[in-house]
Order: C-alpha cells, then structure tokens, then sequence
C-alpha cells in the first residue's frame, strides 16, 4: 500500500518543529508501524537526509520504550495496544497518517519524535517503592496475600511507564500513572506502611513535575495499552485526602 | 499533617473542593427545581412556598442559605479557575490533529459551559431575585401583590414568572443556559463521584449513569416551566 | 595467564558460607568513600546498584535507556526459579543445583550454580517484601508451576510478566536510593571504554546520548551489568538496542571473553515475515503441551494446511523423538525445525517456518479450554500475523534468545581485570552451554541482590586504592579515542547503513554460526566477517556528533559487532565437540545428538584479544566436577 505520512519533525529541545510530508510505497500489511519508518529511515539515510529519531526497544509491547500519536490517538488506532505492536494491516491504502510525539509540559520534545520521561522517574523516587533493604525479607510465605488483591495489585503493576495516559490526557495529567504505582503497592499488606505518605508524596511531585489535574475525560483507560482502569485513580483520590487528614510526617 | 500550604496547591485536593461545591450546588438545584414545579399546583402553593422560605427560622435561614450558597459558588469558580490555568500550562503545544475516544465536547469545555452559567446566574438574580433587570416583572413591586388563604400578603412569584417566560428574549436565554447547564452536569456529577473516590467496579456503572439522568432530568425540569407557558398550560 | 576461580575450599554445601564468614569487611565509615559505577539497570544492574546504595557506597548506575526500567530483563515471560520446595514436591537446593548443572551440559563451574541455589530462595523473599505481585493461590500462598521440561514445580511467576514485574521492583529500590541522593543515576548515557589505570578497572567513558558529549566518570570498581550479544545474529528476540559494545570494549582493554559460542536458540517464535523484518518475537514455550509440529512431507508443498491430508503430513519430532514428542527440549526441537526447512519442506512466504497445529487439542478438549490456557498467546500471534491460530494453524521457527557465554569471572564475579565485576547475561558463570527456563531471571537477581554486595566489599578491604581522577592519562586517551572513532564514523561519508552492514552480518551468523556450526561454514565466516569491515571505508552516518543521534548509536554498536562476531566464530570453530547451545555437525552420535567430548573440552574457553583480526589467545579454565557425575542426555 501507499501511504502519506506527516511526522512531526524538531532538532532538538530548543528547535522550533514542524510537521513534514512523506509518502512511502509499497508498504507490506505484514510490517509493524514501527518497521514501516524503519523502512523510510533506510530510505532517508540513503538520500543522505536525517533519519526520524523514535524511541524503541522491545518491540513486543512490554518495555513501554516507544510511543507516538498516530491521527490523534496515542500508540494508534487499535486499543489496548503499543504502537510497536501497531500492524500496517491497520491501514489502507492511500491512507494520510499524522504522527506526533507526546505532548506535554512534563515531557520535553528531545527530537522528533523522543521526549523526556524523566518526570515519571522523578515521581517514582518521591515514594513509589516499598522501603526495605536487601536481604531483610522474611519468607515469602509468611504473609498470606488473597488472590484478588494479588490480582488487584497485579492490574496495577501492569503499567508499562509509556506515557500514553499522560498523552491522551486533554490535561496533560499523570493521575493514571502515579495512581498505577498507589494503587499497586496500597493493595498489598507490605505496602500498607508508608501507604499515605506514598499517595502524598508522588502527588505533589506531580505537580511539581507540570502535569494537569484529572478531569474525568477517562481518555488515559482508553489509551493505556495495557488496560489499568481509573478505578485506581479513584483509589489514590482517596488514599490522598485521608493522608492530608491523617498522615502525619 | 502535612504543610497546608503544600495541600492546599495540589491538583487533588482543588480537585476535593470542586467536587464538594459542586455537589452542593447540585443539591441546592434540585431543591430549587423542586420549589419551580409548585407552579404546576398553582399561585396558591408556589406563593406560600415562597413565603415560607423568607419566612423560615425567623428569617435568617434564608440568608444562611444564601451564605452557603455563595462560599460554595465562590470556591467553585475558585477551584476552577485554578485548575483551568494548570491544565492549559500542562500542554503548551497542541496536538495538530486529535481523536478522542471517551471525552465529549462538553467535558472538555466544562470551563467554558461554567463561565456562561455563572454569567447567566448573575443575570437571573438580577432578574428574579434583585428586580434590577426585566423589573416590569418583579414580583416585589406595588400593586403584584398576592394574599394567601390565610391572609398574609405576599409578592405575587407565579405572576412574575408567568408574566417574565412570555418574554421571547428572557425564555431564549433560560433555555439555552438550561442545556448549557445540562451538558455541565452530565459530566460532573460522576466526575465528582470519581474525585471523592466513592467510585469503583461495582458502583462506577451507577454513577456514570447518574450523570446524564441529573443533567438531563434537570435541564428538562427547568425548561418545563417555559414551555408550559408558551403552550399556555400555565396562566 | 592462569585463571583462577577462587573458589573457596571445602565441600560445596559450605563454600559460601565460609566465604562470607571469612569475607574482610569494610568499615561501615568508609564505604561511603567508596565510589562504584554500575553499567546497566536490568535485573542484575538494578539491583546491585540498589544494593550497594543501602551498604553506603557511592555508586553512579548509567543506563542508555531513558529510564532505568527499560531495560530487556523487562521482556521475560515465563518466570523465575527457586528452590523454596513449596510444593513439596521434592525440590532442594541440591536439585535445583544439579538440573542447572546437568542443563547446561556440564560445562559451568559448580561452585558458582550452587550458590545461585542457595540465593535463589531469598530472591522470592526479597522480591515479595518489594511488593511484586507474584501468583497467589486461593489460600493466599504463592503459586508455583513446573517450567521447561523440570520436574518439580519450582517457578514463581506475575502472569505472563514476571521479567517485568521483578524488574519494576528492583527499579523501585533503586529509585528509592536515587530519591535519598545515594545513586547517581546516568540515564541516556552508553558506555564507549573502559579506563584501566595500573591493571585495575578504574572507570567508564561515556557518551551523552541527547548532547553527544563524551567524558570520563572514575571509581574505585566498575560492575558490568549490560546483558548479552544475541542481536550480533540481527534478528533476535532480544530488544533492539541490546548490545555487545560494554563488555566487548572491556575485552579489548584485557578482560577475557569465555564461551562466546554459546548462544540459546528458541523454537517456538513467530517467523520473519519480510526483509524489513527488525527483531523476532518469542511466544511461551507452553505452547508445545497442546500443539503438534509439522510440515508437508513433499517438498515445496504450497498448498494451505487445511489441504493437506493427514496421511502427507510429517509430524517429525513425535517421528523422531517418540517418548518426548512435541516437548523435545529447546535445541532438539530448533534443529528439527531447521532441518525440515532446509530440506525444503518449510511453510509460509519464506519457507522458513513449521506449523504448530491446535486442531487436535481443539476437537479433543473445545476451543474453551485452549482459549483458556493460551489465549493471550493466541490474540498475540493473531496482531503480529492477522491469522486466526484457533482455525488456521501457527506457523513458528526458532530464534536467538539467550547468550550463555560473557565476559569470564572468578567466584567473586571479578574478571580478570581486578576492579572489573560482571553480572548477569553479560558474564559466563552459571548456565555453562545451555541455560534452563526461568534461570536467567533468577541469576540476575542473585548476582545483584545477593552476591556482589559481598564480594565487592572483600575486594576494597583487600586491599587499598590510589586515587584517580578523570585527568589521570589513561582516562584522558581513553576519553581521545571515543572521540576520534565518532569523528572517524561521521567522516566516512560512505553509501551503506548502519543497518543493513549489521543485517549482512546477522545473515552469516545465522547461517554460519547459529543452531547448527560446522568447520567449513565457520571458517568461511571467519574471512566474510573481517571483508565486511569495509563498514569503516563504506557506511554513512547522517548528523553530527553532538546530537541525540541514533545513526551513530547504531554504528557505534555495529563496529564492535562487526569484530565481536569473528571471536564468536574463532570460539565455535575451536570447539569440536556438541554440547548444549553449541551444535557442531561434525559431532553428532547417529541419532543427530550432540555428541560432548568430556576428555577434550570439559573446561571453560576464555580468549584474550590480541588485536583487530588477529586470531585471539586461547586461556582454559579447566572444570572439575566433584559432586556430580557427567551424563549423557537423552530424550529418545
């Protein structure tokens, strides 16, 4: 099939970008979206133009490395899916695609289509772990975990860190993401120590960070390849305002 | 506890304020409705309803009311107008083409929507209430008296609204705010569920069912008074 | 050079406590003078630079990725082993210690997997008490299954996502130590060279990957921690920046490279699907217990599988290998699949694939069970092909998957470059030629969790440092040197890719040296490789150096591939004999075997270099076997 693509094209942090036209052939229904700008990167280079920069790793949805707006929807057009697993068997022939980078305060455009997912990590350091040192552990077995709210937990901690939550987000908001990690942790007996000051702090470092404030759109659910339900920002809104009337620090 | 400073700035608890406000303005909407549709029962009882409610704990339950409903109206516009400003800055640079999935035109514009129902309340109270505006109709001026079967005289409301809703321009105007004000519940009522964190997998479908019912329910139960009068049902 | 293991003495079962009863501590004062650089945030990298962190040394972790939880670890399905004998199904260390042994054909050091058995069962403790949702039963115990061919039911699993969740929770803990200030984390930073200052690994050369900026960070040790080479075959199910650059460029600067040959082939991943193809997907290999394997028994038989009849069908490994069938293990099944596609009989556009067929467990147990137990693996092969398995049958062939081989390390993990630790995939120590299902996870983990913070501490009490720093000259070349191969790449100016120089390469590593090796094919590689050098007269890098450039990241990568690949030739061919992830076609028993060679071979390959295209020199460590008795396997 042929297709005509505008991607978002920017040197760097500080560049003015734009979005730029390709038209690429003979693109095979069997090829991931990904390898489909492989392929139009092989040809760029060739022409001894700059290739576009994406972010990749894996490429079997897991890592949470890739990720791009395709027509208006993060990770493309197919739900619960990452645009690594996106297959060309999704478009047609003569189809017009435009790719864009996430688009957030929080996530600096570092080229083309790469941005800086630093503030997630930085969120993550203000409380999303369970503070205990290697080899304190007691054995596994002496602290019995239901199998719902091992199954709850595990909903959670499916989240793959992409940012596809915050892109699809009309708020630019990291609710769903810092929510996964409250969510994950408070649901188990190992995390119910520092459960208040766990939700307090990520949450004030997502402000910091620049993120919006969760309307309720639910467009982060829809987008998430992996599914996480705002369920668990329900949770967090929850476990926050019980931290700003009972936590004590 | 932590620093209130601290609390007070984070997105989650203006969002606590939103939702708490909100809900009590809704409340205050379906009574308020509630009082509307006496004038189905006629002068007599939507007259007297009027006067109970100035009447009411000598007076001043009244004015708490008021009260309430201004710190509420007030923390409402507040919260908003901060979380506005903080989603704005979050995006500076839009998306050149969008596709939502979940969202709708009204949840995305609840600022908007909120902005022209605020300005639209100011009008109503200098309507109805302040007889500043439209103050042919006022319903506190001589001679629109009304006197209840007991006999206490009393400012003759269903006269005024009656006599305000065969205004072509004053009906136009309600409506419009009344759908606006629709479209503004049918996303907020399970926003606010979902921010209280009252939420989860067995009550979500109820709440998210809530929201266009209310919406829906009140939009058509204010723009009934309107079309009754223009359909002559009422006189 | 004579290697030494360092094994400590007396009798297995207690060589690691005596090590650590004996371990020279270092002053609980002192350490945080101690600064150590970590190279990779994976399972192993993450958790020892957590670790360290909570001892109080100073520790810098770099990581390329743009966050430390990126890393390929995050990719394992399956799960990973210990021997906690929930099951109480006849599990012990011991067990654990032998299958791991006997699975990697007898070429690993005993005293090294024994302890990996031993650890292995803090690992599940320390892995729950960081909250990783591992499988529950209903009585709110942890759930175990039997994993790839064992006999016990000894693996802890998170769904299909136990790389991921034990990663997220090492990353957690290291996030922890970055938010306390005791990690300096690197993120977006690739290790080009390893500083040497009087025979000790003192620090890395980096570069910036968003500035492009190239410098020296210095330390008093250097941990490896950077995973294994399977992307020099291209097409691997390994992520695609996995790369050999850190611990190949730590060989060029002296450390020994042990066992490069050794390389893990799975059977059941989805087959290339076109020339663009860019990386290989793997699905579980539980999907064997179901399905049957098969091919047309007349070559070049085009027709769709529904035509044809059962009678001209080969169900080769059931033909082959009557008493295992369908679940021969991993090599077994990846040669026969091989073999069938190079008689000409594959299926699918390239003929490179063989089908695994769900219709007979369909009609006998109905579309609800298999859906049951696969059907994420069913929707998964269904978005990467757009074929229904439930009615069209899968199509699979192997892949790379796992390297066993890696930089050669003593007992503390130390290469023999002192100060130079390595971890992980990325060093040769406990999977010998073949690595068990749900091993690697567990090694990783053990490296990092529960082995290096000792023996780290034992090299700085044994014995003082000097100080240097980033101006010392050994740093200030190494730190030239980088910058001058960047600017020799960018001046080339040639015609061809990064890529398709290492998709040329990947094709001979394949062919050559792949699941199946014979004299003639290697040697052949062996002169293919050094002509497609001209990688340095030929490729063309667009862009500048001092940007996020991943033309050059790419290059920069494939240059050391383009010499890695040559030892890994160098290392098969030298090896005549067939043992584990080693096949050589010359040794083989009638039966198509691997045929080991214990009197020859019994001992670990560690190659020294010896410059660009110069044959490297051979260093055995021999390995003596004590407390169990090499066998031969046999699946007939």
């Amino acid at each position: 099939m042929n297709l005509r693509l505008h991607i978002w094209r920017q040197a760097g942090p500080d560049a003015t970008g734009m979005l730029k036209t390709y038209d690429v052939a003979n693109v095979s229904e069997h090829m991931s979206f990904l390898e489909m700008l492989d392929v139009l990167n092989e040809d760029l280079i060739g022409k001894g133009e700059i290739p576009i920069a994406f972010d990749h790793d894996c490429r079997e949805g897991i890592c949470g490395t890739c990720g791009m707006v395709i027509n208006g929807r993060p990770h493309g057009p197919v739900a619960k899916t990452t645009v690594c697993q996106l297959h060309m068997r999704t478009f047609k022939d003569g189809d017009e695609i435009y790719i864009e980078p996430w688009r957030a305060r929080a996530f600096p455009v570092m080229r083309d289509l790469i941005v800086d997912r630093g503030s997630f990590d930085r969120i993550m350091q203000t409380g999303g772990f369970i503070s205990v040192n290697t080899g304190n552990a007691q054995d596994g077995n002496t602290l019995p975990i239901s199998k719902i709210n091992a199954d709850h937990a595990m909903d959670a901690a499916a989240c793959i860190g992409c940012g596809a939550c915050v892109a699809a987000c009309p708020n630019s908001s990291a609710m769903l993401f810092t929510a996964a990690k409250v969510g994950h942790l408070g649901a188990l007996p190992q995390g119910q120590t520092e459960r208040s000051t766990r939700a307090m702090n990520m949450v004030l470092q997502m402000d910091v960070e620049g993120f919006g404030a969760c309307t309720n759109h639910l467009e982060c659910e829809a987008a998430c390849p992996k599914g996480i339900s705002v369920e668990f920002i329900a949770q967090m809104n929850r476990d926050y305002v019980a931290s700003v009337f009972g936590g004590r620090d | 506890m932590r620093a209130f400073g601290d609390v007070w700035r984070s997105n989650i608890f203006q969002k606590w304020v939103m939702a708490l406000t909100g809900l009590m303005l809704v409340l205050f909407l379906i009574a308020h409705l509630t009082g509307n549709l006496l004038i189905f029962m006629g002068a007599e009882h939507m007259n007297e309803y009027g006067h109970s409610l100035r009447e009411l704990l000598h007076g001043s339950a009244i004015w708490l009311a008021r009260g309430g409903l201004l710190v509420a109206f007030v923390l409402h516009v507040w919260s908003a107008i901060l979380l506005t400003r903080r989603n704005r800055a979050a995006r500076p640079q839009k998306y050149v083409k969008t596709d939502w999935r979940t969202s709708t035109m009204a949840s995305r514009s609840m600022a908007l929507s909120g902005l022209l129902i605020l300005v639209y309340v100011l009008y109503h109270l200098a309507h109805f209430t302040l007889g500043t505006v439209h103050s042919q109709y006022y319903a506190g001026q001589t001679g629109w008296e009304y006197t209840l079967a007991n006999g206490t005289v009393v400012p003759d409301v269903y006269r005024m609204v009656i006599a305000s809703f065969q205004e072509p321009l004053i009906t136009t105007l309600y409506v419009l705010s009344m759908v606006l004000l629709g479209l503004h519940l049918n996303h907020a009522v399970a926003s606010a569920f979902q921010t209280l964190g009252v939420t989860n997998r067995r009550i979500s479908p109820l709440v998210r069912f809530l929201g266009p019912v209310l919406g829906i329910g009140v939009a058509l139960g204010f723009c009934s008074l309107p079309l009754a009068v223009i359909a002559g049902l009422v006189h | 050079m004579e290697l030494k293991s360092n094994t400590p003495n007396g009798p297995l079962t207690e060589q690691w406590d005596d090590y650590r009863a004996h371990l020279k501590l270092v002053n609980p004062a002192n350490k945080r003078k101690y600064n150590v650089i970590v190279v990779g945030t994976g399972l192993a990298g993450a958790s020892a630079a957590a670790t360290l962190a909570e001892l109080g040394y100073n520790v810098s972790a770099f990581t390329y990725h743009d966050s430390a939880r990126r890393a390929h670890s995050i990719a394992a399905q399956g799960g990973i082993n210990a021997a906690k004998n929930y099951q109480n199904d006849g599990d012990s260390i011991f067990r654990l210690f032998y299958d791991t042994i006997k699975g990697g054909d007898f070429r690993a050091r005993e005293s090294n997997v024994y302890r990996l058995a031993q650890v292995s069962t803090s690992i599940i403790d320390q892995c729950v008490a960081q909250g990783v949702p591992f499988a529950r039963e209903y009585g709110g115990y942890l759930s175990n299954r039997s994993f790839g061919g064992a006999q016990v039911s000894r693996t802890f699993y998170a769904r299909g996502q136990t790389g991921q969740q034990l990663l997220i929770g090492a990353y957690q803990a290291l996030m922890r130590q970055v938010g306390l200030g005791k990690v300096k984390l690197h993120n977006k930073q690739e290790m080009m060279d390893l500083i040497v200052v009087d025979g000790h690994a003192r620090g890395i050369v980096s570069r910036d990957m968003v500035t492009g900026k190239i410098e020296s960070f210095m330390a008093d040790a250097v941990v490896l921690a950077t995973g294994g080479y399977g992307n020099v075959f291209y097409l691997s199910t390994n992520a695609k920046n996995c790369n050999v650059t850190a611990t190949y460029r730590a060989h060029k600067r002296g450390a020994l490279f042990a066992n490069p040959c050794y390389t893990q082939i799975h059977p059941t991943c989805i087959p290339q699907s076109g020339d663009y193809q860019s990386k290989l997907t793997l699905m579980s290999e539980s999907l064997r217990n179901d399905g049957r394997i098969w091919v047309p028994l007349k070559k070049g038989d085009t027709r769709p599988p529904d035509q044809i009849p059962e009678a001209e069908r080969d169900y080769y490994l059931e033909r082959k290998y009557p008493s295992f069938g369908n679940l021969s293990p991993r090599d077994i099944a990846s040669r026969a699949a091989k073999e069938a596609c190079d008689d000409g009989r594959g299926v699918g556009p390239s003929g490179l694939g063989v089908y695994l067929d769900f219709a007979d467990a369909i009609s006998r147990l109905g579309k609800d069970v298999i859906a049951d137990r696969y059907g994420n693996l069913f929707e998964m092969y269904e978005r990467i092909t757009g074929e229904d398995p439930y009615s069209v049958p899968m199509r699979i062939y192997p892949a790379v998957h796992y390297t066993m081989g890696g930089l050669w390390v003593d007992y503390d993990l130390m290469s023999n470059v002192p100060g130079l630790f390595v971890l992980g995939e990325a060093n040769f120590s406990d999977h010998g030629a073949n690595r068990l299902g749900a091993s690697a996870l567990m090694q990783g983990l053990a490296d990092g969790y529960f082995v290096i913070p000792y023996t780290l501490g034992g090299y700085f009490a044994g014995g003082k440092l000097d100080s240097v720093s980033s101006d010392a000259p050994e740093a200030k070349a190494a730190v030239r040197e980088a910058e001058e191969k960047v600017k020799l790449m960018l001046s080339i100016n040639g015609k061809r890719s990064p890529t398709s120089f290492h998709r040329e390469l990947g094709a001979i590593m394949w062919d050559k040296c792949g699941m199946s090796r014979n004299e003639k094919g290697l040697t052949e590689a062996l002169t293919r490789i050094p002509e497609l050098r001209e990688f340095w007269k030929n490729v063309v890098i667009p862009g500048s150096g001092a940007e996020l450039n991943q033309s050059l990241e790419l290059g920069l990568r494939v240059a050391d591939f383009l010499e890695f690949g040559e030892l890994m030739c160098y290392d098969a061919l030298h090896r005549n004999e067939s043992c584990g992830g080693h096949f050589r076609e010359e040794y083989q028993t009638e039966d198509g075997e691997a045929k080991r060679n214990d009197d020859e071979f019994c001992y670990a390959a560690a190659w020294e270099y010896t410059g660009v295209g110069s044959k490297p020199t051979l260093h055995k460590e021999p390995l003596e076997f004590e407390n169990v008795q090499l066998a031969t396997r046999s699946y007939k």
